[in-house]
C-alpha cells in the first residue's frame, strides 16, 4: 500500500515538473478546445484554472499529447471533452471517469455525419472511413447545450457555488442567444452559398441555412497555382461569391480571390484562441466581415 | 437445408456483399497494465482481429525501447522488467496500412501495481 502511494506520489511531481506550477488551492479543469475553455472560464470566472493543452500551431483534433501532458490532464479537477470525435487523443489514454465531461451527450442527435474517405493499402482491399463534424460550438444553440453541460459538471463537482455558476450560465446563454440572433438576421435572409479554405463550419452552416464548398488548405497561407485551380473550379461550379478563410491569409491571397471576383471573409473556428478578441468578439467580427462582403463593399 | 439452398444462399450473399466492399474500419489499440507487464490489444473498428503488426514500446523520452510482432489473436505482452517505464510508456501498433497508439503514464503503472 505504502509503496502504491509512494509511487503514484513521486511519478505525479515529476511529470508534473514539466508544467506550470499550480496554485494549490485552486481546482484545475482542463479543456480539449478554446471554446469550452472559453465557457469554462466565463462559469467559473477565478475560482479555477481552465487548461488547454495543445500547444501552438497544433491542430488541436489531432494533437498528439506527450506522457507529461496526459499526466496532467489525469490529474486535472475536471476534463472537459468535446465529443463527436474532436480530439481524437481522448480514445488513446486512461482518463478517470469520474471527472471526464462529454459537453456534448445531450446533443449527439444533432451530430452531423461527414462524407467518407476512401481509400485502399496493402491487401486489404478499399475501404472507407466516415466521420463526424466536430466544431459544434459555431451553431451558438449547440454551444449553450455544451456550455450548460459544464455547468452541470462544475456544480455537480462543487467547484465553485452553484449560485454564482446559475448566474454566469444565464449571462453566457444570453450572450449566445444574442449572437445565434445577430447571426440569424445577417445571414438568414436569403440564400448564400460559400467556399471555405477548410471543412470547419458544417454546424454554422446548417444553423444560418448556408451552402458550403470546402476546400482543404492550410490555415493562413496563400494557395498554390494547383489550389487556384481547384478554387475557379469550385466558385464556378457552386455560383459562390464568398470565400470564408479559417485564419487571415497573406494580402496576396486576399488579391487572388478578389481576382476569382470572390469576397474574403475570415472566420476562425475557435477551436484555439483566437489571434485577436475572444469567442464571442472572434465570431462578431466574422459577422462584420460577412456582411460586407455580401453586400460587395 | 439442402445443399443446393445453401449454394444458392451462398451465392446471393456473395453477390450482395460484393457491391459494398468498402468496408468502414480504423484500427484501435489499448493497453492494460499491471505490475507484471502491458498488455496490448489490437482491432480494427470493425470488429476483425488485427493478425499481423508491429508493436513499437517508446519510453517518457520518446526512445524506442522494445519492437515485438502482434501475436495472431491481435495481443502482444510486453514485460515491464524489458522497458524502462519510469516516465512512462506510449505503444504504438502498426499494421503497415493503419496506425495507432495508446500512452501509459507512470500513474497509470503506479495505480495498478499492488493492485
Amino acid at each position: 500500500m505504502f509503496r502504491r502511494a509512494f509511487l503514484i506520489g513521486v511519478t505525479s511531481v515529476a511529470m508534473l515538473a514539466t508544467w506550470p506550477t499550480w496554485a494549490q488551492d485552486r481546482p484545475r479543469v482542463v479543456a480539449v478546445n478554446y471554446a469550452l475553455q472559453y465557457f469554462a472560464e466565463r462559469l467559473l470566472g477565478d475560482a479555477a484554472d481552465v487548461v488547454f493543452p495543445v500547444p501552438d500551431g497544433v491542430d488541436p483534433s489531432f494533437w498528439r499529447p506527450t506522457i507529461a501532458d496526459i499526466s496532467m490532464i489525469q490529474s486535472a479537477d475536471l476534463i472537459l471533452l468535446n465529443g463527436a470525435g474532436f480530439a481524437t487523443w481522448v480514445d488513446r489514454v486512461s482518463l478517470p471517469r469520474s471527472k471526464v465531461v462529454n459537453t456534448s451527450a445531450s446533443i449527439e442527435d444533432k451530430y452531423i455525419v461527414t462524407e467518407s474517405i476512401t481509400h485502399s493499402h496493402g491487401d486489404g482491399g478499399e475501404h472507407s472511413h466516415d466521420g463526424l463534424a466536430s466544431y459544434l460550438w459555431l451553431d451558438p444553440l449547440l454551444a449553450i447545450a455544451q456550455a450548460e453541460a459544464i455547468s452541470s459538471s462544475i456544480k455537480r463537482r462543487g467547484l465553485a457555488p452553484a449560485v454564482e455558476i446559475d448566474e454566469r450560465f444565464q449571462a453566457l446563454k444570453a450572450d449566445l442567444e444574442a449572437l445565434d440572433n445577430r447571426a440569424r438576421e445577417s445571414l438568414s435572409d436569403k440564400p448564400v452559398s460559400v467556399i471555405v479554405t477548410h471543412p470547419r463550419y458544417q454546424y454554422f452552416a446548417r444553423r444560418y441555412g448556408i451552402t458550403v464548398k470546402s476546400l482543404e488548405w492550410e490555415a493562413g497561407t496563400a494557395p498554390t497555382p494547383e489550389e487556384g485551380k481547384e478554387l475557379v473550379a469550385l466558385s464556378e461550379a457552386s455560383g459562390a461569391k464568398i470565400l470564408v478563410w479559417e485564419a487571415a491569409p497573406p494580402q496576396a491571397a486576399l488579391d487572388l480571390a478578389e481576382s476569382f471576383r470572390l469576397k474574403s471573409a475570415v472566420f476562425p473556428p475557435l477551436a484555439r484562441r483566437p489571434e485577436s478578441g475572444d469567442f464571442l468578439e472572434s465570431y462578431n467580427a466574422f459577422l462584420d466581415d460577412f456582411v460586407a462582403a455580401q453586400s460587395g463593399n | 437445408m439442402d445443399r443446393q439452398v445453401i449454394r444458392v444462399l451462398a451465392l446471393a450473399s456473395l453477390v450482395t456483399t460484393a457491391p459494398f466492399g468498402a468496408a468502414a474500419h480504423q484500427l484501435i489499440v489499448f493497453a492494460s497494465v499491471d505490475c507484471e507487464g502491458v498488455t496490448v490489444e489490437a482491432k480494427f473498428s470493425n470488429g476483425r482481429v488485427v493478425q499481423k503488426g508491429e508493436v513499437r514500446v517508446f519510453d517518457g523520452n520518446n526512445a524506442l525501447q522494445s519492437t515485438l510482432e502482434l501475436q495472431s489473436d491481435g495481443t502482444a505482452n510486453v514485460p515491464l522488467d524489458t522497458v524502462d517505464h519510469s516516465g512512462g510508456l506510449v505503444i504504438e501498433v502498426d499494421t503497415g496500412g493503419h496506425d495507432n497508439y495508446w500512452i501509459v503514464t507512470p500513474e497509470d503503472i503506479a495505480r495498478k501495481c499492488g493492485s
